[in-house]
Order: C-alpha cells, then structure tokens, then sequence
C-alpha cells in the first residue's frame, strides 16, 4: 500500500488551512465545554450566601459568551473544512486525470470490465472524507485528549495520569479494537456487496432470459440468500457498533464517577475552591463528545486503503508504459516538422506499411504479421474480418499508438509512432461509440478545431447533414446534447461526431465500425453523407459488412492476423466465391430463388 | 411523517417497545440528573465523601440504564429494518421479474440495481432511525420539561420557548436551501458529472488533440464546483448553525437565570443542577432528529421509489371465452386444480393455432400506438420472419408473442381459446429466447447451455454443443465444458454468445424460437456462418425471427412485414416480391447502394 501518494502531498500543501481547521474543531469543542464549566461554576458561586451579582458578572458574561461562541466556531469550522477538501478535491481530479490521459487508447483494453472509470471518479469522492471524517476528528480528538490531561495536571499529576487512561481507552484501545474486529468482516461485506452488484447487473441485463427460463423466483432466492449472508456479517458489525458505543459511554460514567471523588478530596483537602466541583463534573459530557467519535472514524480506514490501491493500481501501470519513451523523442521533431508542414488546402499524405506485425508480448501470437500497406492520399480502402482479426491491432500501429514489433510502418516517410501527440492533425477517427460531452451541440462540434467560428460550425454541420435536425431542436446548435448524448438517436449521434471530425479537417479519416447497430436505412444515410463529405481525404474504413464496399479503392479481408484476400470489389466479386458469397447476404435480392425478378 | 411507516408488517409491536424503552431511559435521565445533583452539591456543602456511596451508585446505575436503553432501542430498530427492508427487497425483485425487460428498458439498468442494493441499504437506515427519533422526540423532551415545571417554572418557560423558535428557523432555513439548491440544481448537475463526463470520453479526447489542454478544464470547472457547492453549504450549514446555536443559548440563559435566583436565595443549588444538566439532554432528540435528517430524508425517498415499483400493475394474462380444443380441460378446472388448465390452454402443439385479433400497444395514454391492428395467423410448426425498418414495431411484436408484454387492446385466441394477452408463465416455458445480446451469465459453459433446462445430463450437453458448432471452443477452453464464461470468466464473442444461446434452445427442446434480431451486430462471416448453422435448428417449431437483415427472409415460411405498428403485408418471399409492395421496396432500397 503507497497511502503517501493519494494522502500526504495534500497535507503538507494545504498545512496552515489543515492546522486552521483543526484549531477551529477544537475551539468548538472547548466553547461547548466552557459553557458547561462556567455554568456549573456560575451557580455553584452563586449559592454562597453572601454572594452578590457583581461577584458573578464575569461568569455570566462567560456562561453568554460561549452559549454563542459554539455555534459560531463551529459554523466556520464546516465551511473553511468543506471548501479546502473540495480545493483537494480538484487537485486529486486534475491528477488522475494526468495518469489517465496518456493511457486513453489502452484503457478499454486494460479494464475490460466494469466501469472502471467511474469508480476512479468515485475513489476520489471518496477520499475526501478521509480528511473530513477521519484525518480531523482524530487529531482533534487527540489535541482534547492532551489539553485535558496537562490541565488536570496542573491540579494533581496522579489524578490526571488516572484521567489519562480512561481517555485512552476511548481514543486508542476501542479504536484499535475496532479496526481489528472490523477490518476483515467490512472487507468481507465489500466484497460480498461487489459480487451481489455483478450477480444483479447479470441478471437485470439478462431479464428477458430469465423470464422465459421460468426460473426467475429461483434467481431471486439464491440472490436472497446471498443477501443474508452479507446481513449476517453486516449484523455482527452492528452489534459490535452498539456494544462498542456502550463501552465507551460505561467508561465516560465512571469517568464522571472517579472526578466527582477526586474533586471532592481536593475540596476536603483545601486544594480547589467548592465551586469547582460541579463545573469539573460538567464538563465531562461535551468533552467526552471529542472521544466518542473516533472509534467509527478509524474503522473506515480499511476502506480508503481500497480506493487507495485502486488508484495507485492504475499509476503504477502508468509508469510500464513510460519505459518505452526514449525512442518517441529522437524522431518527434520530424514528426512535427511534416505536420507543420501539412497544407491545409492540399495536404498529402503518404501512409505505408511495409512487413508490419505486432505481438503483445514476446511469447504471445502475434495479432497482426507481415501487413504491407500503401496507402496515398485519397484512397480509400474498406478493412473486413471477424472479431480477434487483427483489425483494432492494425488501425493502432497506422495511428502509431503502437510500433510494429516487426517491420515498418510509417507517414510520410517518418516513422508513425514517433507522431505520438500530432497524430490527431494528421488522422481523426470516427469510432463505433464516440463521445459526446455533457454540453451544448455547437460545443461538441468546436472541440474538432477550438478556434472555429460560428460559421464554420455551421459549414461542418451541414456537410454532415444536421441541418433538418438542428432546425427541429429547441435552440438550435445551442442545444444541450444531455449526458452522453442521450437526447439524440445512434445515427443522429454520430452525425454530430462527423461534423467535429470534419471541423478537425485532417487528410486522413479512420472509421472504425462507425455504423455498427444502426438499422439499415440510417446506415447507407450515414455511410453516403460521409464518402460525399470526405471527398479527397485519405479513408480507412474498418466494417462489419460489405454495404457500401463498391465505393472502395481496395477492400482487404484480414483473417488471424494476415491479409486473407484483397483487392477492388470488381475484382473480388469476379475472382473468389467467398467474397460473391457474403456480398450476396447484404444483397439478398439478388439471391437465388428471388433473384431473377430482382434485377432492376 | 411517512404515512406508509404504520403499514410496514411488525411496526407496532417495535413501536411499543421503543416507546417503553424510551420512557425508562427519559426516567433514567431524570434520576440520573437528580442523583449527581446530589452528591455535588452534599460535596458543596462540606459533607464526606463516604456518605454519598449511595446516591452516587445510584447516578452510574440510571447512567448505565440509560445507554442500554439506547443500546437495545438500536438493536430493535436494526432488526425491524433489516426484516422489512430484505421484504421490500424481495417483493421489488419478483415484481421486477414480474414486469419484465420491458421495464428495465424504461428505467434502466443501472438505475434499478443501484435501487436495490444502495435503495435498500438507504431505506433501512431510514427505519432503524426513524422510529426510535420519532419516539424520542414525542416523549423525552416532554417528560423532561414537567419535571423541570415542578422545579422551576421560569427555566421551564426559557426551555419551552427556544423550542418552536428552533423548529421555525431550520424549517426557515431548509426551504432557502431547498429554493437555492433547486435553482442552480442544473448546472449543479453538470458541474459535478464533468469529472466522470471527461474520463469517459478521454478516448475521443484523444482522437480530437484536445486531450492535454482538456485538462485545464478540468481544474476550472472543479473550481467552479467549488464555489457553487460553498455557496449552498453556507445556507444549508445555517440550519445545524441555527439548531446549535439556540440550544446553547437556552442552556445559558437557563444557567443565567438559575445563577441570578440562587443570589437572591429564591433556589438550591440541587434543584439548579438538577436543570443544568438536564437542559442539554431537553435538547438531545431534537439535535438527533437535524443531524440524521439526511440520512433519513433519503431513506425515505428510496423507499417510496421501491414502493412505486411493488404497487404498479401487472397485468396478467386473463381467459375471455373457451371455446374448441382448451374448453374440455377449462371446464375440467372446476374439479382440477387451475394450473392444469391453463397448461394445456398454453401448449403449443403441431396443430395448434394462434390468432392475433386486432392487437394494438399504446405505452401512454395519449401517445402514439407502437402497435395498432394487428391482426395474423399461425398455425403449427413454421417459420415467421418478421421484418421492417427501426420504429416499425418489430420488437413489439415479439415481446408480445413471447409474453413480456399485455397488449393495450385487442384479443388473443390460441388454441381455440381467447385470451387477452400471452403474458402467462405456462406460455414462455414453451419458448426459447434469442435476443441481439443472449444472456451468459458467469458460471461454466455447460451451466449458461443447461440454462432453460438445469438437469440435462453432461451427455446431452455435449450432444447439442457439437451440434451448434461450438466444439472448437470448448476443445480449446482448458476446462472443457467445465470451464467458466461470462464476467467472471473467459468472455466469448459475439458470434460464440448466439452459438450458446443456440445450444440453449436446443437443449430444452421447447416448441417455439424467438429470435429478435440475432445476427445484426456480427460480421458478415460469422453471420454467414451461424445462419448456415441456425436454418436446419428451426425445423418442427414455430419460429419467430424479426431482423432488419433482408437475407433471413429468403429461408422464411411465412413474411410479416411491418410498417408504422402496423401489418404491412404478410406472404412468402416470392408472392411478396411479385406483389411489388412494402417488401419489394425494402429489397430495392438495399440494392440502391450507397451514392
């Protein structure tokens, strides 16, 4: 566990606002204690016969002062707390953010279950409340636990020693006994409870067989008697929390107890004025409520230690992929120099592959071998192949995510993976799911290129055919799209997707299954805005199907990680029956048995 | 006060015992109170120690009484809502499966799993407090302010009055907070998803260049989270600022005013101490009831979203008329048991008959039908193929002839006898399901294959696995037919999961198929190939398959094709084509290609 590098930097960065905050938690308790001391000093004053008002004006003015001082301190208390975990807060965000960015194009592959991303968003929530309801209460705590004893030392060291122990079994030894008692069994209902969430998700996903298995109330009881045993664990933390909490107030009981006689000695004794008697007692309850509190606080540490080792889990793998940078700088300048270089009006760039192949370890298959490729600018070319084909591999060694393990594969004469963060003014891509952000159309629109203007906005969605829906929208291009893009239909989504690549206006355009789950008419739509608006740009379409393959300058077929066939639609259509095969199952009318009334 | 609270199963009797309970401790209390009163102002005065024992044992004993009370309250209350929220969980979780996909389609996935793991967990935590803080603040307090009457009646008036001021502020307080929160609750909204919003499209941040510079945007929004929330947290924060600060200015204005009445020798010092230290505890519900009011605020919001789950309506299906081949045995349920009845209404035989009259589906009551007149015929052992563009009402018709859905109007005949709908557990036992997405869930292959029919033989199973092309995989999986798939195991593709599904089907050997849409998602290869690997499966029942994918239709018995929710045409592929009508003009779109 490296609890330091998600806990300590943010300690010692925002120190003076943590001592401020711990001062405050502090003040607030002694305001709540000094009312009760002065209070019970103020009438056990006053009850001496003599006595007249003036002699009890100062405890009065004190019994008002901290009656109103409490509210107060602790009012500010929460707020400075508060607004400095949330500066934390940012801080924590803008770093996972830093490990997370250079790692995006692997992260899908890396955690392939589950929304990884967003439990890392909730890790981070969560780590807030390592300050606010564990880092603070504690040292508070401990800063009481410590005025108390030296105060009572000034009275009687034997005593306060006494005093000192009770304490300590309230802020050490039922803390300690907590954590151990609770550690594993909290572990076992995280655990327990992650399991419960997949079993759930599995199933609700999976409604529809259950329902017709008939065997749906069986689902329910078994997933009922899981439940019971996380209850069961989560029961005995319970009773644990009630006793625990019982234990500390017996403590706090005979604590009263043991001052009571102390003082009443001391009085005997001649050692402390009367009236002290009942202020010491009575302040015994609002100091104790500093105590109480830190058993459940050091109970949850187990659980940030998890949000913790999640966190460094992805840092760590951060650093791996770092070991492989020296050869991204020796040819990054040349990289630059030919983006620079680009012209916009008519560019030209020259992608080829020459023997590439790819392996993801130096005994694993190799994903992709011996592709040679040339592709010049304004070709288009359609890759087909079933799934674990190698066509992922091959568009992330042309993008230059990855370097060839073998061979050669290069963009205009320098290597593409030297390209590293240019690649993007060289290459867009229009993937199966593109992101659209939680803001307004136009907005999405403009992250293709952040210096346009309204009208080129415009120009580029109207190339992609946004027109007519645009227009049907309550504020136009000002229409928040919602989370995710929900407001909109998969096709209409990924319209919106285009226009932003057509904004970044690069020369080369990767599609990668851009029309999966798309009905057939949206398809070709999509798939016939797209070839009209990337007229002249170099496409390499990765499809799951042979609709729109004539358009093509070559379409190649990849099978276990090598070319299968490859060549114009024309010439495949004439030269293999596997090709006229499937092009036959997206051109059902011209299959036989319908196919002779068919032909138009 | 949750007015569903009483109808909960065993409320009373915890409400009883926490009442009792609450009514020791608010006695404890007081004696607790007096007793340390006592012996500090015996000590005052000078008396020894040793003659105090008594009184002073006295004080530990209400002291101890009274957190046990708090502890067994606690435990009682724990035990009602663990009891009740597991019975709230599982009547959600019937019913869930009661209404069906249909209904995780509406409110989804993740919206109904998180309220049944998080919702329950919230809505017990809800009733382990909101009884006993019920209870405590109709008795404590109350018993309380009395006793401290009999002693002194203007403390009492200063305690009486900061109550209602306090309970008007916070209400004060908490509406401004609500009013504020609601106000900005939008971009409040946005501002916080940001974070998540940019992790994950990080990738298509990438992809665009913008991924470095994005995170600068990163760090402002955060920041203007910040102050958003800071300016929410300094109202709400008035409302505890409030509750604090007028309890301790009661205890002091109490302490005050006991100081000013004892100079004057109008008191004693015990019955002082007595209200001193009972002033605070006056306070105690009260500061309970504001510090849990979130908590218990959303336990109860989750409870009502359950509650609104477990009431909705399941429409079942209902018997209209027996007439012909099921009337025998429906007169037979007189003497029999009803089950039987329905059964045999619900088997589908070679020479059963289905009839759709004049079905429609209508999801609101004033929107638009998703299907309307829909009126068609099967009959034995066939191949429907079921085809049109999206939004055409495809889906709808399966989910209604797989029994997911009751039709808004219309009837149902099958087998001679007219139902209102197939939503009857009888009728998808004789169903097999194939959807876009089949269902593996993890757990060993032979397992996910033996899914519709648990006690199939090892046997069996390989049997139907070699028959749907899936030995290759399992002579490479390193467990055979043992090995484990889905989330916690090998994950399959797309093609392998139909393949499953396929083997599942054939397993159960139940008459009818369902397939929405299967093979729409996977490439033309393997799409190819499972076709070649489905066609001879489907001889000898009643097939349902609605795709979008023109290629099925060819090897179909019958076409239904559908338009607008409506039956566009019905026929087979070479009358259909001849006839130059909706189908016909599907196939020719798809030969246009792509200009």
């Amino acid at each position: 566990m490296k609890p330091e590098g998600w806990f300590a930097p943010y300690v010692s960065s925002y120190f003076w606002r943590f001592v401020l905050i711990i001062a405050l938690g502090a003040l607030t308790i002694f305001s709540a204690s000094s009312l009760m001391y002065t209070s019970g000093f103020l009438i056990s004053k006053a009850s001496i016969p003599p006595e007249n008002i003036l002699m009890i004006y100062v405890p009065i003015v004190g019994v008002r002062t901290f009656g109103t001082s409490r509210a107060v301190i602790h009012y500010v208390e929460r707020l400075v707390g508060h607004d400095t975990i949330l500066r934390i807060l940012s801080k924590m965000r803008v770093r996972l953010y830093h490990i997370l960015e250079p790692q995006a194009l692997f992260l899908s592959s890396r955690f392939r279950t589950g929304d990884i991303l967003g439990m890392l968003a909730d890790d981070i929530e969560y780590l807030q409340n390592v300050y606010l309801r564990t880092v603070f209460p504690s040292v508070i705590a401990l800063l009481i636990y410590a005025a108390a004893v030296i105060t009572l030392g000034t009275f009687d060291l034997a005593f306060a020693l006494l005093m000192g122990l009770y304490i300590l079994v309230l802020v050490v030894v039922l803390p300690l006994i907590s954590l151990l008692f609770t550690q594993k069994r909290q572990r076992e209902v995280k655990q327990e409870r992650n399991r419960l969430y997949q079993k759930l998700t599995d199933a609700v996903l999976g409604m529809g067989d259950w329902v017709i298995s008939g065997r749906q109330s069986q689902f329910v009881d078994t997933y009922e008697s899981d439940e019971q045993l996380v209850a069961r664990t989560d029961g005995a933390l319970r009773r644990w929390a009630r006793l625990r909490m019982f234990i500390g107030q017996a403590v706090v009981g005979v604590g009263v107890l043991s001052l009571l006689y102390w003082a009443a000695g001391e009085y005997a004794d001649g050692a402390i004025a009367g009236t002290l008697i009942a202020a010491f007692v009575l302040v015994v309850f609002p100091v104790a409520d500093a105590f109480l509190p830190v058993s459940e606080a050091v109970e949850k540490i187990p659980q940030y230690r998890n949000s913790v080792e999640r966190l460094s889990g992805v840092a760590a793998a951060e650093e791996k992929e770092r070991a492989d940078d020296p050869w991204r700088a020796q040819a990054a300048a040349a990289a630059l120099e030919q983006v620079n270089n680009l012209d916009k009006m008519k560019p030209d760039v020259h992608i080829q592959l020459i023997n590439a192949g790819y392996r993801y370890g130096s005994t694993e298959d190799w994903s992709i071998r011996d592709l040679t490729l040339d592709i010049s600018q304004g070709r288009r070319i359609a890759i087909i192949g079933r799934s674990g084909a190698g066509k992922s591999t091959l568009l992330k060694v042309i993008q230059g995510v990855i370097k060839p393990s073998a061979g050669t594969a290069v963009i205009n004469g320098v290597e593409a993976s030297a390209y590293g963060e240019q690649i993007p003014g060289v290459i867009a891509v229009l993937n199966q799911s593109p992101h659209l952000f939680d803001t307004t159309v136009a907005n999405n629109i403009r992250l293709g290129n952040p210096e346009a203007t309204e009208e080129e906005i415009r120009a580029a969605g109207a190339l992609a055919r946004l027109d007519t829906l645009i227009s049907s929208l309550p504020e136009g291009y000002n229409t928040p799209v919602r989370e995710a893009g929900q407001r909109f239909s998969g096709g209409e989504r990924q319209r919106i997707a285009l226009a932003r690549i057509l904004l970044q206006n690069t020369p080369v355009v990767v599609l990668d299954e851009p029309t999966v789950g798309l009905d057939p008419r949206t398809e070709r739509e999509l798939l016939a805005t797209m070839f009209e608006a990337m007229a002249g740009k170099t496409l390499i379409w990765v499809t799951h199907h042979l609709v729109g393959a004539e358009q093509m300058d070559e379409v190649i077929f990849m099978e276990g990680g090598s070319v299968e066939m490859r060549g114009t639609h024309a010439e495949l259509m004439a030269r293999e029956p596997r090709y006229r095969r499937l092009y036959e199952l997206d051109r059902p009318g011209v299959m036989p048995g319908g196919s002779d009334s068919m032909t138009p | 006060m949750d007015k569903n609270l009483l109808g909960y199963k065993g409320v009373k009797p915890v409400f009883l015992i926490v009442g009792f309970l609450t009514l020791v401790q608010s006695l404890s209390i007081l004696l607790l109170a007096k007793g340390l009163a006592e012996v500090v102002s015996a000590l005052f005065a000078g008396e020894p120690l040793k003659e105090q024992w008594g009184t002073s044992l006295l004080f530990l004993l209400a002291f101890l009484v009274r957190h046990a009370c708090a502890l067994l309250m606690s435990k009682v209350s724990y035990r009602f809502a663990e009891a009740t929220g597991s019975s709230m969980r599982r009547q959600m979780m019937d019913k869930l499966f009661q209404l069906g996909p249909r209904m995780v389609g509406d409110r989804g996935t993740g919206n109904l799993v998180t309220l049944v793991l998080e919702g329950v967990t919230k809505f017990r935590t809800y009733l382990e407090l909101i009884i006993p803080r019920m209870v405590g603040m109709s008795v404590t307090p109350v018993l309380l302010l009395i006793y401290i009457y009999t002693l002194d009646t203007s403390s009492g008036v200063i305690l009486t009055l900061t109550m209602p001021i306090i309970i008007v502020f916070m209400i004060l307080i908490g509406v401004t907070a609500r009013k504020q929160m609601d106000r900005q609750l939008k971009s409040y909204r946005t501002l916080s998803n940001h974070f998540v919003d940019s992790l994950r499209g990080l990738e298509t941040l990438k992809f665009l260049g913008r991924s470095r510079s994005h995170s600068e945007s990163i760090a402002t929004v955060s920041d203007r989270y910040r102050s958003a929330t800071m300016r929410t947290l300094r109202v709400a924060f008035l409302s505890s600022f409030a509750l604090d600060f007028f309890t301790m200015l009661s205890v002091a204005s109490v302490a005050v005013s006991l100081g000013l009445r004892l100079v004057n020798e109008q008191m004693t010092l015990v019955t002082g101490l007595t209200i001193l230290i009972l002033a605070p505890e006056y306070f105690l519900p009260v500061r309970l009831v504001g510090a849990d009011f979130h908590a218990t605020l959303d336990g109860k919001e989750a409870g009502e979203a359950m509650k609104s789950i477990i009431d909705r309506e399941t429409a079942t299906a209902e018997i209209i008329e027996t007439t012909g081949t099921g009337a025998g045995a429906a007169a037979a349920g007189t003497t029999g048991p009803e089950a039987v009845t329905r059964e045999s209404i619900f088997t589908w035989r070679a020479d059963s008959e289905l009839l759709l009259n004049e079905i429609g589906v209508k999801y609101e009551e004033e929107g638009i039908s998703s299907l309307s007149g829909v009126s068609l015929a099967f009959q034995g052992a066939r191949k429907i193929g079921i085809i049109g563009e999206s939004g055409a009402g495809k889906s709808t018709l399966v989910d209604i002839l797989g029994g997911f859905l009751h039709p808004s109007s219309g009837s149902i005949t099958l087998n001679g006898t007219k139902l209102s709908a197939l939503t009857d557990e009888a009728w998808r036992k004789q169903t097999a399901y194939i959807p876009q997405r089949p269902y593996i869930f993890s757990g060993t292959l032979a397992d996910n294959v033996r899914f519709y029919y648990p006690e199939a033989s090892m046997e069996e199973v390989s049997r139907v696995v070699a028959e749907v092309g899936l030995s290759r995989l399992v002579a490479s999986l390193p467990g055979g037919l043992e090995a484990m798939i889905g989330g916690g195991g090998r994950s399959l593709s797309g093609g392998q999961e139909q393949r499953v599904a396929l083997a599942r089907a054939l397993l159960s050997s139940r008459p009818m198929m369902l397939l929405d849409e299967p093979t729409a998602h996977l490439d033309i290869e393997t799409e190819y190939e499972l076709k070649e690997t489905m066609l001879p499966l489907f001889t000898g029942k009643l097939v349902f398959l609605a795709t979008h994918r023109l290629h099925w239709m060819v090897d179909m018995d019958v076409i239904v094709v559908m338009d607008h929710g409506q039956v566009a045409e019905v026929g087979t592929h070479s009358e259909l084509v001849a006839r130059k009508g909706a189908y016909y003009g599907l196939i020719q779109s798809q030969l246009e290609g792509i200009h």
